[in-house]
């Protein structure tokens, strides 16, 4: 793929991961396969900006962490949404989708 | 939010907890990146390397995630913290200095303010104080009681009006009878404070009705406490004062002294009993205006309103009694400084020196700041290497500014021991008379919450010029070894010389200038000689003496102490001037007899012994001094001073002329040199002078000039009075220029706190000019060092570099002058007599400021001229 992968506006980082853990809870390395595979790596998402965004997410309760025994059992960290993730979830969805839609107006203008 | 907060909380209390966590999680996802990678087949070595290369460093990754734990601020400021901690461990010099001046600066402004506060700012132990006032008539601050009655009875602003009067009584205390200090007190004076109790209860207007016939008492905290021990049992008690049995009905809390700030009494009496404890009433006189009034206004009404509503009723009255009531006012002052009459002066010398203090805390910061900025300088390279470490310069300054709060902080709680430490001091103080005066100026949480402000304030303020300096550094230069200098000639920072010196120049003006204020109010003619001159008082009605025994008593102990070993002299007196206890009375001319108000002239009065004016050492004009002949058949005679003489005639050479005195006609005997007779900073004022042989009073007090020493003389007197009277309680014993300690007081005070800030602010200034003196010649040592190679004179080379610093100096002091000059009507407020158009002041004053100049420069030049080229071009 020779296309330039595109960058991420702010903020929309957290949607993603939101999105990502509505469907399972997952693991931060599952997290970040999980954006690469369903982008098919368009996206240029830094590995290393993914944890701070999910330790920030955690502190401000969107997101929850318990540490659980993974395949191979050892111990790992995962995330899931809590009902407030999921209520900001609804929200951020919905106010990206009014967002593209505009933008989608503006530019489609003669 | 909650879950913010916990997950913050937890941030910083279990901090390593999450840093294992986080650090096991970042492995974790390398591992299983790299896991990725071997199964595509790709080698160990390639697969670590490309992992990592994809997550990013784990330190790097870690940083930013701890500071997504949102206390990145709170953990920067501790780093800052504990950085400044090492920082100024490093320079004890310095900041022992930074310290000790913020101390002393800070300090000086807390302890002002406490006075500030606990005498004006801080409301009465009351509740609702501020509804309290004092009624204060259009001259002086008392009333005649019928006025007092009339005033209760008529008006409808107040929800209770009472009356207070200072007043000695004599206490039995087995056998003898010592003088305590009270108030007599209407009925309803409790009830209109609302003040509670400690003990038992207060007395109130059913105990004040009957004449004579109230024998009740209210005991301070203070006089239970000392003189009956704390018995808890004193309720129902009877004390013994003026020879009546009073009943005590209760104690008052601790704290409580009644209606007045500075007087401290021991007990209360109903007012009924006026003529018990005075020896004579004047509850029914419209001509004696004895009695202090306060009120409680009704809700809704302002003092404004009130004093509107007030004035028909003082209309009537001068209406119904014209003879003394003409021109009657009442006014409402704060209550607690006995109306405006003295609360004007306290205000305005208080304020004076919160003033003062905040000049000395501001040159302390000047010169803060300018130590401070020489120093930031030094640490160029220090400074250098952090932001190419990538410290953004915000974080720099923001570090600086940490420091300097430390120091600020530092300062302040050194500030707060020392001035804990001075106010109870000055609360301790008692003056050195029987009179009970205290002032509590003891800090309370207003106090210390202007400690803080001020401290931060400081800290701020001389922190933001080492902080401004390090925004500036451009790293390269410090990296590359060369020293750091702006390229600009004039920076802000080179105002702060001026302004310090500008500051200490008014300080040290305004010392000197109240210290030659003070020297002048010491040479004011007093119309008597102090020196050598001892005194020793009693009061003979309190202890039941009757007329006829004491005359004889005082005339034997003046014949027993005129043979004294020593005394040239002796006479007594019922007061002295510029003791506590005058009184006056209005006299009028001889033909005026209708006793109008416009003819009257208010006179100072005292009852003195033949042989007075000559033990006193006052001077006779004209006419002569009292003799043992006149007695109470001779008429009517008195002696006057100057000033009466000129007011009545016109001149001085009156003897044998006539006016209407206290008790009538009245020959005149003798005129006298004027005088101090109230205070040191009187106008001058009319005294009259009557025999002790035609007016007894009990209250004596014997004067002896002697050539022994006073103290000697003074324990005579005592040891005489107390072999003729073993019971008899003595008071005021001493020199008389002890007793005039108290007069002089005020303008001590003043100079005291004057002279000190002007020391502190020399202080200031010098470490302020020898800081910048040595650090302008070591940031130019390797100049200096090329100079005198090449063959400058010593004159030269200091020119060069010190002659900015003294260009600086220069324009300080002249600014400092014309301040000071400007700054005279606040000084002459202050000060009696202070005026800096004194020649004397006007020459010292700079030439004070040009010593300290030098000195303190002179030890950075000596080293400056002493400078080995050699070395300094090699250095750098």
């Amino acid at each position: 793929m020779d296309q330039k992968r595109l960058e991420l506006p702010q903020g929309t980082l957290d949607l993603l991961i939101l999105k990502t853990l509505a469907i399972q809870p997952l693991h931060g390395w599952a997290v970040s396969e999980r954006l690469q595979q369903v982008s098919t790596a368009a996206l240029q998402i830094g590995q290393g900006s993914l944890y701070p965004a999910l330790h920030r997410l955690e502190r401000r309760g969107w997101i929850k962490a318990t540490w659980g025994a993974s395949d191979n059992n050892r111990r790992a960290k995962f995330y899931e949404l809590t009902r407030t993730g999921r209520k900001q979830l609804e929200i951020d969805t919905e106010e990206w989708r009014r967002l593209t839609v505009v933008v989608g107006q503006v530019l489609d203008m003669a | 939010m909650l879950t913010d907060i916990w997950y913050r909380l937890q941030a910083i209390f279990r901090r390593d907890r999450l840093d294992t966590d986080l650090d096991e999680e970042l492995r974790w996802h390398l591992e299983h990146e790299m896991e990725k990678y071997l199964r595509s087949g790709i080698p160990e070595d390639e697969a670590k390397r490309r992992a990592r290369l994809a997550l990013g460093g784990i330190p790097q990754v870690s940083e930013q995630c701890r500071n997504s734990r949102g206390i990145s601020a709170l953990t920067e400021l501790w780093q800052d913290i504990r950085y400044g901690f090492r920082v100024l461990r490093k320079s004890p010099a310095l900041t022992s200095v930074a310290i000790i001046s913020l101390a002393l600066g800070i300090g000086a402004n807390t302890t002002a303010f406490s006075v500030v506060n606990s005498l004006i700012l801080r409301p009465l132990p009351f509740p609702s104080s501020e509804r309290l006032v004092f009624i204060q008539p259009a001259k002086g601050t008392t009333h005649s009681f019928p006025n007092y009655r009339d005033l209760r009875d008529r008006n409808n602003v107040f929800s209770g009006v009472a009356g207070y009067r200072v007043t000695v009584m004599g206490l039995d205390t087995g056998g003898s009878s010592q003088r305590i200090w009270g108030y007599l007190a209407t009925g309803n004076y409790f009830e209109v404070l609302s003040a509670t109790p400690l003990l038992g209860r207060f007395f109130g207007p059913a105990e004040d009705r009957v004449r004579g016939g109230s024998p009740y008492a209210v005991l301070s905290y203070g006089c239970w406490k000392t003189r009956f021990g704390g018995d808890p049992g004193i309720v129902g008690r009877t004390i013994h004062l003026n020879g009546l049995a009073y009943s005590v009905l209760g104690v008052a809390a601790k704290g409580f002294q009644g209606t007045e700030l500075f007087y401290w009494p021991e007990v209360w009496v109903p007012m009924s009993m006026q003529a018990q404890i005075e020896s004579f009433s004047w509850l029914d006189e419209p001509a004696t205006f004895n009695t202090m009034l306060f009120g409680r206004l009704k809700d809704g009404i302002t003092g404004r309103e009130a004093e509107a509503r007030m004035k028909p009723i003082a209309a009537d009255l001068a209406k119904e009694r014209p003879r003394w009531n003409d021109g009657l006012q009442f006014k409402l002052a704060r209550l607690g400084l006995v109306g405006d009459t003295i609360r004007g002066p306290v205000a305005a010398f208080t304020t004076g020196v919160l003033l003062l203090a905040g000049l000395v805390l501001l040159a302390a910061c000047a010169n803060l700041a300018s130590l401070l900025a020489a120093r930031t300088a030094d640490r160029h390279k220090e400074l250098a290497v952090r932001m190419s470490l990538g410290a953004g310069r915000g974080r720099i300054a923001r570090q600086l500014m940490t420091e300097s709060l430390i120091l600020a902080c530092a300062g302040g709680i050194a500030a707060c021991g020392l001035s804990v430490f001075l106010l109870r001091l000055l609360s301790q103080w008692r003056a050195p008379l029987d009179f009970p005066v205290r002032f509590n100026v003891e800090p309370d949480w207003r106090v210390f919450l202007f400690t803080c402000i001020v401290s931060i304030s400081s800290g701020l303020l001389f922190g933001l010029v080492p902080a401004q300096r390090a925004w500036r550094t451009n790293p390269n230069p410090a990296l590359k070894g060369m020293p750091a200098g702006s390229s600009r000639k004039w920076a802000l920072r080179d105002l702060l010389l001026p302004v310090q010196v500008t500051l200490c120049c008014l300080l040290v003006m305004s010392s000197l200038v109240a210290l030659r204020g003070l020297q002048r109010a010491l040479e004011i003619p007093l119309g008597f000689e102090p020196a050598g001159v001892a005194v020793a008082g009693f009061d003979l009605g309190l202890a039941r003496y009757k007329k006829p025994q004491g005359q004889a008593f005082q005339r034997a102990i003046l014949d027993e102490v005129a043979r004294m070993p020593g005394v040239t002299a002796a006479a007594f007196a019922n007061s002295v001037p510029l003791s506590i206890d005058q009184s006056s009375m209005s006299v009028f001319p001889e033909e005026v007899t209708d006793s109008r108000p416009s003819a009257r002239i208010d006179t100072t009065v005292y009852e003195v012994s033949p042989g007075y004016f000559r033990t006193m050492g006052t001077g006779l004009l004209s006419g002569r001094d009292f003799s043992w002949q006149d007695d109470e058949k001779s008429p009517r005679i008195a002696v006057i001073n100057e000033i009466l003489a000129r007011k009545l005639f016109g001149r001085t050479d009156v003897a044998g002329r006539r006016f209407r005195g206290p008790g009538g006609l009245t020959e005149i005997v003798g005129v006298v040199q004027s005088g101090k007779y109230v205070s040191l900073t009187e106008e001058p004022r009319a005294a009259l002078f009557r025999t002790a042989t035609q007016t007894y009073d009990g209250t004596t007090v014997v004067i002896a000039r002697t050539s022994a020493p006073e103290s000697q003389t003074a324990g005579g007197l005592r040891r005489v009075v107390a072999t003729r009277d073993p019971t008899l309680a003595v008071q005021g014993v001493g020199s008389m220029s002890q007793m005039l300690g108290f007069a002089y007081f005020p303008a001590r005070a003043a100079t005291v706190a004057l002279s000190v800030f002007g020391m502190l602010a020399i202080m200031l200034a010098a470490t302020g000019i020898y800081g910048t003196a040595a650090y302008a010649i070591s940031r130019r040592r390797r100049e200096i060092g090329i100079r005198m190679a090449i063959g400058a004179q010593p004159r030269q080379i200091l020119r060069v570099v010190l002659g900015r610093t003294f260009a600086l100096l220069l324009a300080g002091s002249i600014a400092g002058f014309f301040l000071g000059l400007a700054a005279d009507p606040l000084l002459a407020s202050v000060v009696y007599q202070a005026s800096p158009n004194d020649p004397w002041v006007m020459v010292a004053v700079p030439l004070a400021m040009a010593a300290v100049a030098l000195l303190a420069a002179s030890g950075p030049a000596r080293r400056a001229l002493k400078i080995d080229p050699i070395y300094a071009l090699r250095q750098e």
